[in-house]
């Protein structure tokens, strides 16, 4: 659905994205994470057709952005962070304005789309009495106007309260659910980006850190968690017996090479150590993405 | 859909409450000169006399349509373009400025068309308001003088002329026709600097900034015999719509000259609003 061939993109002498290669395949909720100045709205940029790439090939829905922008958008959809709009128009004439750039919208959709994002009862009103929460919502109506089968999203949770961030991610799960859209979300609200999407990229300093699955973020990486009566004996009885090289943090250890949990709880049993919980460590995204950003 | 696109334009730009200070500062000039020329014996007792001193009956031509006259030919050359300038230079860079600009860029259409588009739409607007410019001073200008000829004296463009109601008329109608295409080209030059990456103010000061310098150096006596080169002279053909007999081959060069500036600022425009990044 998206396809980042080798991209880079220079500001003067400024390099914004450096030779990034990313492929986002129909259907995946897919995050782009990053710092501020990573190189993640540049990328969007670039796949929307609104920054040329100094190098490089980028590739939506099967059509070249950069030579066939009209093909490559036509069943594109997107929000930006603070989505604006003609503040002195109603929602609903900024919906008829904007659809117009892709095809003539009749108004029965346009008032379809207003009732799925719960606009229904303010679409005539002007904009600029909308809350933050409404244009949030405006900004997602006119992105579906043009019945999109991709949908990106630059940094919607930007600005919005709990509420508003909780509302956001129930949506984007809903679009994905309900209507089959591929999703791209750019974020740095790593636990939102943890909770709704299967893969990622993480960019940092215009280059590609890391693409893959949010399981693979996850990974234990052999420590194990253990919640007993009485920890530092317990550590003590597993190193005596060679089960465990390490522990730290007053709950985790980590087992010697080819000792699994059922023989460190055996052995705690024998001694007479309760034990309420063994489970492997599992890293945060927030973690992993912070262990990236160091290397 | 070019139709749904222009329309689209228009909408934005009529729904903008800057758009109308141009109409508003019309209404503003005329009345206030109008007022003055009304109730102020000084600058009427100036025209009387000159009327008067060679045998005409000035009764005749201090008329509504020599007033609207009075009033067209300042308020076209000094606000007009300011206004003008106002709404071009708002086109493109106010919506980079704003953010919408990437909502409509998020879509398959072209920059080109885009641009295109935004030309129209700022030519509408350019006649409207000198239509309007028109309108409202022969409205105004009917309400406090009574009917009759018209009366043109413009030292300095060395017009010095006379004309029955019919006459007065159409010349005035054409005349305000032909400051549209002034209205334009001054739209286009701020559109053009809109395209660029600046700031909507920064576009608006630049096109006069052009404008203003076009003007001084045109004026300077030194480059007399350059300045059908300055394309602010072209701008001026079309107070000789009140010339006794109307030089139109001269107009027609002048507004061919425009045309062919108004087509260079397009092009340029284009160009550069196809090249540029936009960014957030």
């Amino acid at each position: 659905m998206i396809e980042l061939r080798n991209v880079t993109k220079k500001f003067g002498r400024n390099t914004a994205v450096n030779d990034v290669s990313l492929t986002v395949t129909a259907g995946e909720i897919f995050g782009l994470l990053g710092h501020n100045g990573a190189g993640k709205s540049t990328a969007i940029g670039m796949m929307l057709g609104q920054v040329w790439p100094t190098a490089g090939q980028v590739k939506l829905c099967g059509h070249e952005v950069t030579r066939d922008r009209r093909r490559a958008l036509q069943k594109v959809g997107a929000i930006f962070e603070a989505p604006a709009f003609y503040n002195d128009l109603s929602g609903w004439r900024n919906l008829e304005i904007l659809s117009t750039y892709t095809a003539p919208t009749p108004a029965r959709r346009i008032q379809e789309v207003a009732d799925w994002v719960g606009l229904s009862g303010r679409i005539m009103d002007k904009v600029k009495n909308y809350s933050h929460g409404m244009r949030a919502r405006l900004a997602l109506a006119q992105a579906l106007l043009p019945q999109p089968a991709l949908l990106i999203l630059d940094e919607p949770g930007d600005g919005l309260d709990p509420e508003g961030i909780h509302e956001m991610r129930q949506t984007i799960q809903r679009l994905h659910r309900e209507l089959g859209l591929t999703i791209l979300l750019s974020s740095h609200l790593l636990v939102e980006v943890e909770q709704v999407c299967l893969s990622i990229a993480v960019m940092n300093q215009g280059r590609k850190v890391f693409q893959g699955g949010i399981a693979e973020t996850r990974q234990a990486r052999g420590w194990v968690r253990l919640r007993t009566g009485n920890f530092a004996e317990a550590a003590r009885i597993l190193r005596e017996s060679g089960l465990i090289t390490r522990e730290r943090e007053g709950q985790f250890i980590l087992p010697a090479e080819g000792v699994g949990a059922d023989k460190v709880v055996e052995r705690l049993v024998e001694r007479r150590q309760p034990v309420f919980e063994i489970a492997p460590e599992e890293e945060t995204l927030e973690s992993f993405y912070l262990s990236l950003m160091k290397k | 859909m070019i139709y749904y696109q222009l329309r689209n334009e228009l909408w934005k730009m009529f729904g903008k409450k800057r758009t109308y200070i141009g109409f508003g500062a019309f209404l503003l000039a005329h009345a206030s000169i109008l007022l003055i020329f009304r109730y102020w014996q000084g600058p009427r007792r100036d025209m009387v006399h000159r009327l008067e001193l060679l045998g005409y009956d000035s009764q005749k031509y201090i008329s509504n349509l020599t007033m609207a006259v009075a009033v067209l030919v300042p308020v076209a050359v000094l606000l007009m373009p300011l206004y003008v300038a106002l709404v071009g230079g708002d086109l493109l860079a106010k919506e980079v400025e704003d953010g919408t600009l990437r909502m409509i860029l998020a879509r398959p259409i072209s920059r080109l068309r885009l641009a295109l588009v935004k030309w129209l739409a700022g030519l509408i607007f350019s006649v409207v308001l000198a239509l309007a410019l028109g309108g409202v001073g022969a409205a105004f200008a009917s309400c406090l003088f009574p009917s009759g000829g018209l009366f043109v004296f413009l030292p300095m463009e060395g017009i010095f002329s006379l004309f029955g109601p019919g006459q007065g008329w159409s010349r005035y109608t054409i005349a305000t026709i032909i400051v549209s295409a002034n209205a334009a080209t001054v739209m286009g030059l701020a559109l053009m600097f809109s395209c660029f990456n600046v700031k909507p103010a920064a576009a608006t000061i630049l096109a006069l900034s052009v404008l203003l310098t076009s003007r001084i150096i045109q004026e300077i006596p030194y480059f007399h015999d350059l300045q059908p080169w300055f394309f602010t002279y072209h701008m001026n053909y079309w107070i000789k719509m009140f010339e006794q007999r109307v030089p139109w081959a001269e107009i027609m060069q002048s507004l061919s000259v425009l045309f062919g500036f108004n087509l260079t600022l397009l092009i340029i425009g284009c160009v550069a609003f196809q090249v540029r990044d936009i960014k957030s």
